[in-house]
């Protein structure tokens, strides 16, 4: 193959030079923890991508399967004493991957037909979640096998069922405080996860937010965040098409908030991996200064202080812990603000777990091509959360709500896993 | 390349998940922490018990294929590359940590267990496991037997080899022998466990160490000084020894390093210092306070521009987490970071630094210093690029008068690196030249056909 086609990892050329192959990322890589091979962790994969810009190896589907082999959790680059961020290099070699040799079966149909266009994915889900309580049992009263359209892939793991009604059919596009002049003006992200499998927790931060006093719109043109299409599939030219409608349909907000931390960490990079044009790089970027957490957006930008978060009744008298989304984490750099509204809830508990900040082994994509690997690292995960003795592990990223659904339940324990926005009243 | 019949007898062995074969994976044990050495295997193995490495070693001894034990890779020597193809051992899924015996002060492990995991368990029982090579978070204590590792605690308590009491061995012919034992004092014939530890995997495979242990210090203080004139601070360095006080470490950074931090963490480092001393002291409280209190006034009388003592652990951590950051700068700076090893006496430290003044000069290469001035292991780090080949060979022209500089002042080749491939062609000139007949005989005994990671430590 030729050199001159990888277009995108030789964005990334002089970064493969920053490690110094000292081996720190391996202990803390989910992955190389499980596995303990090379190829696994951050200097492998990073010394892979310099043999493929050397014309020593090709960009083969064996070198693919070790390139996705990647939670995407950040771990490595914040371990690494030369601030190396391979995963990124992960994401661009996976782009120059799917120009060069197409995307695997059936993510391409799932990418290009299905996620980028929102009313077919609405069709399909809704017509889902009709067969689903047919076909499907409950499993220990809470979770259902999910029967989605990725089934298949989805190997027998407990994944919440989906809704009967999507959130856009439970909310008004806009909706104002019902006195006084709004403090501002934000676009609600839903996120494909509640739009489809809890939008009781989109509505519930609508309502919050404008109790206190936040015009919320939620624009029916918003589609999926693209997390799966160009960061975990490096489909960058459906990356771009969603890119571009979704940053139209927020065009005339003052923030897109959103509940998911992966949505909100795609969102924001989108100057990085899809601007091509310097039209785009400019719609990118202000699109992308706009992008806070929900977590972050109360914080930061409300300020509120810790009486505006009152405990809800289902939460009184819980020990609550936390488990950091790598997206929201590391990623984003929010650590300390879902812990400040953790700490504001009156008549609970709070006790932080060993290693919250250790990935869940979701990763979006990364738990479809590796279940087994993905269960492994979850399951250290579930250790952590058990030995807190907690009632309930708190979370703000929907991926990481799955797989620890999923991993609580098959290990038995007793905790419950609830979205922080969950337990506000 | 390997005949399919060794692939298919090897898969046997270890089983179909533990054996690496596509050129993907092999290119990604094809180096170390080394810039320039690379070579991929033909075959990666990842045994998990003696027994399986028994059986790998005999088939490569019987078939004559070049076998490379490795942990982590980390090593800095070129050590752990397959320099002829071959097979890799791997050792990183040997991983258990097998007894930590507090009564006896002793712990066994298995050769792939992670140096900072096993410090995680024995910091939960209150015990201490001194030597601490600075890619601690990664190296496999296997690893750090075979290359006889230490690190900046080294000047109070000492290197690997001090702490290794009995090794299981599997020799190339595929025998699994056992050295030492779990005594501090073990006086029967020849003593062969310091011969494996620092052997760089050329005498056989490691796959199980029994190690001395020592209760955790309960205090440790931190001091930093500012010096304006290196031979100021390295003659104090010398005065603190004299009186009597080994702190558990000093450790050195010089102008090129403080400005970085200075940058990096703003902490209000005078940023035309010449050097930076960090010294932990450690022991029990009363003892700590009184060594830090003289260390601080044998600093202020000896000419520190600035000494201050860490008023806690947070600003000790801050002082520790500015020499990583200072570590990560040096790396960080150019292409090609050649990070030298060489190791002068204590007391030539001054000397040593304005000789690599004048071979930085004369070369033309920037020389920044980071490493350890309690034991005259300061790394003399040179920036280059070494794709290009006219800088290439000044770089070994550099690289050679910095050994010459370190050998005139009664210096070794390599403190705590080792020599593998990184060190070999000055190997002659280090050594006499009966030592290196002797090594090689004590080779050939162990490994007549040479299997054990071959073209290693001395020129063949």
């Amino acid at each position: 193959m030729s050199k001159a086609l990888l277009t995108e990892i030789r964005k990334y050329e002089s970064d493969t030079e920053q490690c110094m192959k000292c081996g720190f990322c391996s202990f803390v890589c989910p992955v190389y923890q499980e596995e303990k091979i090379e190829a696994g962790v951050a200097r492998g994969k990073n010394e892979l991508v310099k043999a493929v810009l050397a014309g020593e190896l090709e960009l083969t589907r064996d070198l693919a399967d070790r390139l996705y082999k990647c939670t995407a959790c950040m771990a490595c680059t914040e371990t690494c004493p030369a601030k190396a961020v391979v995963p990124r290099l992960v994401v661009a070699a996976r782009a120059d991957l799917v120009s060069q040799i197409g995307l695997r079966f059936p993510y391409g149909l799932v990418y290009r037909h299905i996620l980028s266009n929102r009313k077919m994915m609405g069709r399909l889900v809704s017509a889902a979640s009709l067969f689903q309580s047919l076909i499907m049992p409950a499993t220990n009263g809470r979770v259902r096998h999910m029967p989605d359209f990725l089934s298949g892939l989805t190997k027998g793991r407990q994944i919440p069922s989906l809704a009967k009604k999507p959130l856009r059919r439970l909310t008004p596009e806009i909706i104002r405080p019902s006195s006084g002049t709004p403090v501002t003006r934000i676009g609600y992200f839903s996120g494909c996860v509640n739009e489809f499998v809890s939008p009781h927790i989109g509505l519930k931060t609508i309502d919050f937010l404008v109790r206190n006093r936040v015009e919320v719109v939620m624009p029916r043109a918003q589609g999926c965040c693209g997390a799966a299409v160009f960061l975990g599939g490096g489909d960058f030219v459906t990356g771009r098409l969603v890119a571009d409608s979704n940053v139209a349909a927020f065009n005339d907000v003052d923030y897109v908030v959103t509940d998911c931390a992966t949505c909100a960490c795609a969102l924001e990079e989108y100057p990085r991996f899809l601007a091509d044009t310097p039209e785009r790089k400019e719609a990118y970027v202000r699109f992308a200064g706009k992008v806070r957490h929900t977590t972050q957006f109360l914080i930061d930008v409300l300020d509120l202080p810790a009486s505006a978060f009152r405990t809800s009744p289902l939460v009184e008298g819980k020990r609550l812990t936390w488990h950091d989304p790598c997206h929201l984490n590391r990623h984003l750099g929010a650590k300390q603000q879902p812990r400040q509204i953790l700490n504001s809830l009156e008549n609970t508990r709070f006790i932080e777990m060993p290693n919250s900040d250790r990935c869940c082994g979701m990763g979006g994509q990364f738990s479809l091509l590796n279940p087994e690997l993905s269960i492994k690292i979850g399951d250290k995960k579930v250790e952590s959360i058990a030995s807190t003795e907690a009632d309930i592990v708190v979370t703000a990223c929907p991926g990481c709500q799955f797989q620890l659904i999923d991993g609580l339940g098959r290990a038995e324990k007793p905790q419950t896993v609830m979205n922080l926005m969950e337990l506000l009243g | 390349m390997l005949k399919e019949e060794i692939i298919r007898q090897l898969e046997e062995i270890v089983g179909k998940g533990s054996i690496l074969t596509k050129k993907e994976d092999l290119a990604t044990y094809a180096y170390d922490g080394t810039t320039t050495w690379a070579h991929p295997p033909d075959v990666v193995v990842m045994p998990t018990t003696a027994a399986q490495v028994s059986q790998i070693l005999k088939l490569a001894n019987e078939n004559l294929i070049p076998v490379t034990p490795r942990g982590s890779g980390t090593n800095i020597s070129g050590g752990s590359v397959p320099v002829r193809g071959g097979i890799v051992v791997c050792t990183t899924r040997m991983n258990r940590v097998l007894e930590i015996n507090k009564a006896n002060l002793t712990a066994t492990v298995e050769p792939g267990v992670v140096l900072q995991d096993f410090n995680n368990l024995l910091a939960k029982e209150n015990l201490f496991y001194p030597p601490d090579p600075q890619s601690f978070l990664s190296c496999t204590v296997g690893g750090t037997v075979a290359e006889n590792s230490g690190g900046p605690l080294c000047i109070k308590y000492g290197v690997t080899k001090q702490y290794v009491l009995g090794l299981e061995v599997v020799l190339p012919d595929g025998y699994v022998l056992n050295i030492g034992g779990s005594t501090v004092k073990n006086r029967t014939g020849y003593d062969l466990v310091p011969l494996f530890t620092g052997s760089e995997g050329t005498l056989g495979i490691i796959t199980k160490v029994t190690l001395r242990l020592i209760p955790k210090p309960a205090a440790r203080r931190t001091i930093m000084a500012i010096f304006d004139d290196i031979t100021l601070a390295s003659s104090v360095v010398s005065t603190i020894l004299a009186n009597g006080i080994v702190p558990a470490k000093i450790e050195f950074v010089d102008n090129f390093v403080i400005r970085r931090i200075e940058e990096k963490m703003k902490i209000g480092l005078p940023v035309d210092a010449k050097t930076m001393l960090l010294i932990d002291a450690d022991g029990s409280v009363a003892a700590v306070e009184s060594e830090a209190a003289h260390i601080l006034e044998f600093l202020q009388s000896g000419g520190a521009e600035v000494a201050r003592l860490a008023k806690d652990e947070d600003e000790a951590n801050m002082y520790w987490k500015a020499r990583s950051a200072g570590f990560a700068a040096v790396y960080g700076a150019a292409r090609t970071v050649i990070a030298e090893d060489v190791t002068v006496p204590r007391d030539k430290l001054a000397e040593f630094v304005k000789k690599l003044e004048g071979i930085s000069r004369k070369f033309g290469f920037q020389i920044v210093l980071i490493g350890h001035a309690g034991d005259g292991n300061i790394h003399p780090s040179v920036f280059t690029n070494s794709r290009e080949k006219e800088e290439l060979d000044r770089l070994q022209d550099t690289l050679t008068a910095i050994f010459e500089a370190a050998l005139e002042l009664g210096g070794t080749l390599s403190g705590e690196h080792g020599i593998g491939l990184e060190k070999k062609r000055l190997l002659s000139r280090a050594l006499d030249p009966m030592a290196i007949t002797l090594m090689q005989r004590i080779k050939a005994l162990f490994d007549p056909n040479n299997i054990m990671n071959p073209d290693k430590i001395w020129e063949s």
